[in-house]
């Protein structure tokens, strides 16, 4: 006896939500365009250099949204304490990184 | 627990949240990667602070260079897609096409280790290293930290993989699978911010200066 996939008497077709998939995709390559964006305007100087540190930053986090909402499922129903739990690290990470930046040194 | 989810052996759909201790187990694992953003955010934090106290030794701008970043960038991106691949594939309770996603992705997984100890061990031979400045302690403990990441989630991975080839798709095993796809995916966010911060800021400010 066992649960095993295969198992042709017990064999159904799971309902899969169709928009799955376009989405998983669709957020890969907003990921790689952004990551290409990144780096063009790193190598090859397109904008003006004192934007392109807070412009490269701005790419990473509009990225890292996208991957946390889409590929981690973050948007779907029952992730409230999940948001939170991450909202909470990303406060403590901006307020570490804020002192670090602004009072160490 | 465990005995009972093989009488019932008809699959549900997103068998990962089918039960109560798989609903458990994806919270608790979000809690952690709470927890770990924490741990990557103070790394990353001591490493903007330290980054130029190079102690006469090269800076990161002399050191890094775009294309062995991107490629890495790019190893670790795919992977991260493919094992969103496996969780449709898990969807759609087709065990043999989620096992050849997973496949490919400790494959690249371990592709983008290789490129580091290269990278690592090249760094070295230039006079980076962890213990010849401030900025090498905080550029090796941040990176090789989400090193340790990538070998970490390889292992887990292939005994995963094993355990699948054992015990099949099942409302127990599902949701380990689930919790890996969430544990990779976190572990690519957190290299889209190293090589933002650590990489191309470096890399920029070399021009600034």
């Amino acid at each position: 006896m066992s649960a095993h996939v295969s198992n042709e008497s017990t064999h159904r077709t799971p309902k899969v939500k169709k928009s799955g998939a376009k989405a998983h995709l669709v957020t890969f390559i907003v990921s790689i365009v952004l990551t290409a964006l990144a780096f063009i305007a790193v190598g090859y100087e397109v904008i003006p250099i004192g934007f392109t540190v807070p412009f490269i930053i701005l790419l990473a986090i509009v990225q890292a949204a996208f991957q946390l909402f889409v590929w981690m499922h973050l948007d779907q129903k029952g992730h409230e304490f999940p948001r939170i739990g991450i909202l909470m690290g990303v406060v403590v990470v901006a307020a570490t990184v804020f002192t670090f930046v602004y009072w160490l040194w | 627990m465990s005995a009972d989810h093989t009488v019932n052996s008809v699959l549900p759909d997103e068998p990962e949240k089918a039960t109560l201790e798989g609903k458990n187990k994806v919270l608790g694992f979000w809690l952690f990667l709470g927890g770990e953003t924490i741990l990557f955010g103070t790394l990353f934090a001591t490493f903007i602070a330290l980054r130029n106290q190079t102690n006469g030794g090269p800076t990161g701008h002399e050191l890094f260079e775009l294309p062995l970043t991107a490629a890495a960038t790019v190893i670790l991106l795919v992977s991260s897609m493919t094992s969103v691949m496996s969780v449709l594939a898990m969807h759609q309770h087709n065990l043999k096409k989620m096992q050849v996603w997973l496949t490919i992705t400790a494959i690249l997984g371990i592709a983008f280790l290789a490129l580091e100890i290269y990278e690592f061990s090249h760094y070295v031979a230039e006079g980076h290293k962890m213990s010849s400045s401030a900025f090498g302690s905080a550029f090796y403990t941040l990176v090789g930290f989400h090193g340790g990441h990538v070998l970490f989630g390889v292992l887990w991975l292939i005994t995963l993989q094993l355990q699948a080839i054992k015990k099949g798709l099942t409302v127990v095993t599902a949701p380990k699978f689930y919790v890996f796809s969430l544990y990779w995916h976190f572990v690519d966010l957190v290299w889209v911010f190293i090589f933002t911060v650590v990489y191309l800021m470096s890399i920029v400010g070399g021009k600034v200066g």
